[in-house]
């Protein structure tokens, strides 16, 4: 395998860990708000946090687009203050396997908060314990299961994210091409051996962190 | 949490690396890829301190990108569909517009095939059983291939004979393991597998309509001039004969 | 320190509306299930809001729906011992009781966690799992843990229902006892006749959210003034049955000795 094929294989995998990380600080946060507090159009909310997982992933990056473009609502006057453009950087690819992972998080997560014994955090409060310290103490780690399956779920959709990142990031071989991208391109110029070979290789690696990532969660909890 | 950080700090030092020179973008239809590739070496050997980054795509993509404010220089188009759309919102420069490029639609058979067509009109004989398109509802080869043989008049008798690939590849796929007696693929499809595949005969050019590949420089560019070179590259004669070479076909009167 | 509570909220099958105050001794809420009970403790914790009403501990005002205080259940200073127990049940017996020492520094938490322990008899319990514990057992951590802070006021909600008849004893005389040293209110919410008897200092009768009578145990047993308490009393099946050893004459005075 070459160089390219390389840089794809290590662009995927800071892209997915990068992505996971922001999803796993987002998500949590968000599935707590969700699980644990009622507020006037919630369920608009929610819905719209899902979108992305029932939305095809060209779609969702058109929306990207519409939203982080140069000329987009966020997109134009960030590029005016900073003369920085999402489009076609490795962030692309960091915000769209972000935003297409988030659902997979939220939704694992706020069912696992939600099935939290609620006496138990009731308890928590008598005792004392503000909200905070009651998520971190109780909430949290006993939804630690829910936690870690949502990451690894997040990893995994990261790892294979395409459509999204193809309309944001662009397909640039040695800049933005992780490995579903750079499979396409080779399967497109129909060099099919090269491109097996590669799928093998993402396939093995992509295996390989889930299982660890499985066996380490479950010593966790 | 460790895990993050390291990611982060991996990732700030890894991807991007300062070039002092001009850098052009060039957006590109994925069919495009491999004779690209190789004119962008010829820009670069022949404007030294300058540089073509590619983005490969679906043309409609590619479209759509440069709609939301995308950094691109440079359009090539498998169609003229996408250039049109961005003329009439005033992205493209259309001083530079040129085509630059077209397709045939051929006939293909495995090498080692015992039995073979020697011609489009073979394909009626008895000892010809299968023969393998792409889809024409969704691979654009398909569609042409389907207009061909109707304009040939050998839709009918084949239509039972035919059966169809969800996509190039799989088309490609029949022909080389023998699952099928002939295909039809575009000829810069079948020229990387050309180890497996032998081109029998080419459709003649007026029995479908001309497949245009199409370029402009994106107004606004902070590079037109290097744009504009790019372009010169890919119609001189070097980029002709990159073109001609995986398979695309280049004598067209623009 | 006197613990007065008026309160009233619409339910979907009853209206609560009750009024009661009470001193530094053991009072029972008692009843059916369904009458309302529960849900005064809950109010008096702050983990359910009345619709109007006053809750006030000494001069702590902990609700007054007029004067738009509520306080959160975290500043109420109470100790709070659940039906199901609410132990945390990743932490230890030891963990759980050091989460009840808020605001305590860390080396006098774990001096006083340790004392605990010894005196409610679990010491050797200290790095199991509330998963591998006894009933008896969790009862008392779950007592352990809500004192921790010294609480003003104690609140227990049917905590002997799932114990053994033998095991309730040892659990009724711990209670008395922790009334008496710490001299707090404590409110015990039941349905066993029996139990409120044998501990209470006083008693207030639930029924579909109202109090149909309110005095001494034994007052309210002899001297039903309703048709309903009298069918309550009847179905405990106190006159009938003989009450077993554990809430029998002799020793309950033992237990209700005054100080």
């Amino acid at each position: 395998m070459d160089f390219a094929s390389w840089f794809s294989l290590r662009l995927s995998l800071q892209v997915a860990s990068m992505a996971t990380a922001f999803v796993l600080l987002f998500g949590v946060g968000l599935a707590y708000l969700f699980a644990m507090k009622d507020f006037r159009g919630k369920e608009v909310v929610d819905m719209l946090f899902t979108l992305p997982l029932v939305l095809p992933p060209t779609v969702t990056g058109y929306y990207l687009i519409v939203l982080f473009g140069r000329k987009g609502l966020i997109g134009r006057p960030l590029f005016e203050a900073t003369g920085w453009s999402f489009m076609f950087t490795w962030q692309a690819a960091v915000l769209a396997s972000f935003v297409v992972a988030l659902p997979l998080m939220i939704k694992t997560v706020r069912a696992a908060i939600e099935s939290v014994d609620k006496n138990l955090i009731r308890a928590s409060y008598t005792l004392g314990h503000s909200r905070f310290t009651t998520a971190i103490q109780v909430i949290f780690p006993l939804a630690g299961k829910g936690i870690v399956a949502g990451t690894v779920l997040s990893f995994a959709r990261a790892m294979g994210e395409f459509g999204a990142t193809l309309m944001l990031a662009g397909n640039i071989p040695g800049k933005t091409d992780t490995m579903p991208l750079a499979i396409y391109s080779i399967a497109g110029s129909g060099e099919w051996s090269k491109a097996n070979a590669m799928v093998i290789l993402l396939t093995v690696i992509s295996g390989l962190l889930l299982y660890i990532a499985n066996r380490f969660g479950r010593r966790l909890i | 949490m460790l895990a993050f950080i390291f990611c982060l700090l991996l990732a700030a030092v890894a991807v991007e690396d300062a070039f002092a020179g001009t850098e052009i973008m060039i957006s590109a239809a994925l069919s495009l890829k491999a004779p690209f590739e190789d004119i962008g070496r010829i820009y670069e050997k022949k404007y030294p301190g300058s540089k073509a980054v590619f983005n490969f795509g679906p043309s409609g993509t590619l479209q759509k990108q440069i709609e939301g404010g995308a950094p691109v220089d440079v359009f090539a188009s498998a169609s003229p569909k996408e250039l049109d759309d961005l003329a009439s919102s005033k992205l493209i420069v259309s001083a530079t517009r040129v085509d630059f490029a077209g397709n045939s639609i051929v006939l293909i058979a495995a090498s080692k095939a015992a039995v073979r067509p020697a011609a489009f009109s073979d394909l009626a004989k008895k000892n010809i059983n299968r023969i393998a398109i792409g889809n024409p509802a969704s691979v654009p080869a398909g569609k042409y291939a389907e207009e061909a043989l109707k304009n040939m008049g050998l839709w009918e008798n084949l239509k039972v004979k035919l059966v169809y690939g969800e996509h190039v590849r799989q088309v490609m796929d029949y022909v080389a393991r023998g699952e099928v007696d002939a295909g039809m693929v575009f000829l810069t499809d079948a020229i990387p597998r050309s180890g497996e595949v032998e081109v029998i005969a080419e459709a003649p050019a007026s029995v479908y309509k001309p497949i245009v590949y199409t370029m402009a420089a994106i107004t606004g560019t902070k590079n037109e001039s290097a744009a504009r070179n790019f372009i010169a590259v890919v119609i001189s004669k070097e980029g002709k004969e990159a073109l001609r070479k995986h398979g695309f076909v280049v004598n067209l009167h623009r | 320190m006197s613990l007065s509570v008026k309160i009233r909220k619409k339910m979907d099958s009853f209206v609560l509306d009750v009024s009661w105050q009470m001193n530094n001794e053991l009072a029972v809420l008692f009843g059916h299930s369904g009458a309302g009970k529960s849900l005064t403790l809950q109010m008096i914790a702050g983990l359910v809001e009345p619709d109007e009403g006053k809750i006030r501990l000494g001069d702590v005002v902990f609700f007054e729906s007029k004067a738009g205080t509520r306080l959160k259940p975290q500043d109420r200073h109470l100790g709070y011992v659940f039906q199901d127990l609410a132990l945390f049940p990743h932490m230890t017996v030891y963990q759980n009781i050091l989460y009840g020492g808020y605001g305590i520094s860390k080396t006098e938490k774990e001096s006083m966690a340790v004392e605990m322990m010894r005196r409610f008899r679990i010491a050797e319990l200290r790095d199991r799992l509330p998963g591998r514990i006894s009933g008896g057992q969790k009862q008392r951590v779950a007592l352990a843990r809500a004192l921790m802070r010294k609480p003003r006021v104690l609140l227990l909600d049917e905590p002997f229902s799932a114990l053994d008849a033998s095991i309730r004893l040892g659990m009724g005389r711990l209670l008395k006892e922790v009334q008496h040293e710490f001299n707090i209110p404590v409110v015990l919410v039941t349905h066993d006749l029996h139990e409120a008897r044998a501990l209470a200092d006083r008693m207030f009768v639930y029924s579909a959210g109202k109090i149909i009578q309110s005095g001494r145990p034994d007052d309210i047993i002899h001297l039903p003034e309703s048709q309903e308490l009298m069918d309550l009393v009847e179905s405990s099946a106190y006159r009938t049955q003989e009450p077993a050893a554990i809430w029998a004459d002799p020793l309950r005075w033992e237990l209700n000795r005054t100080p």
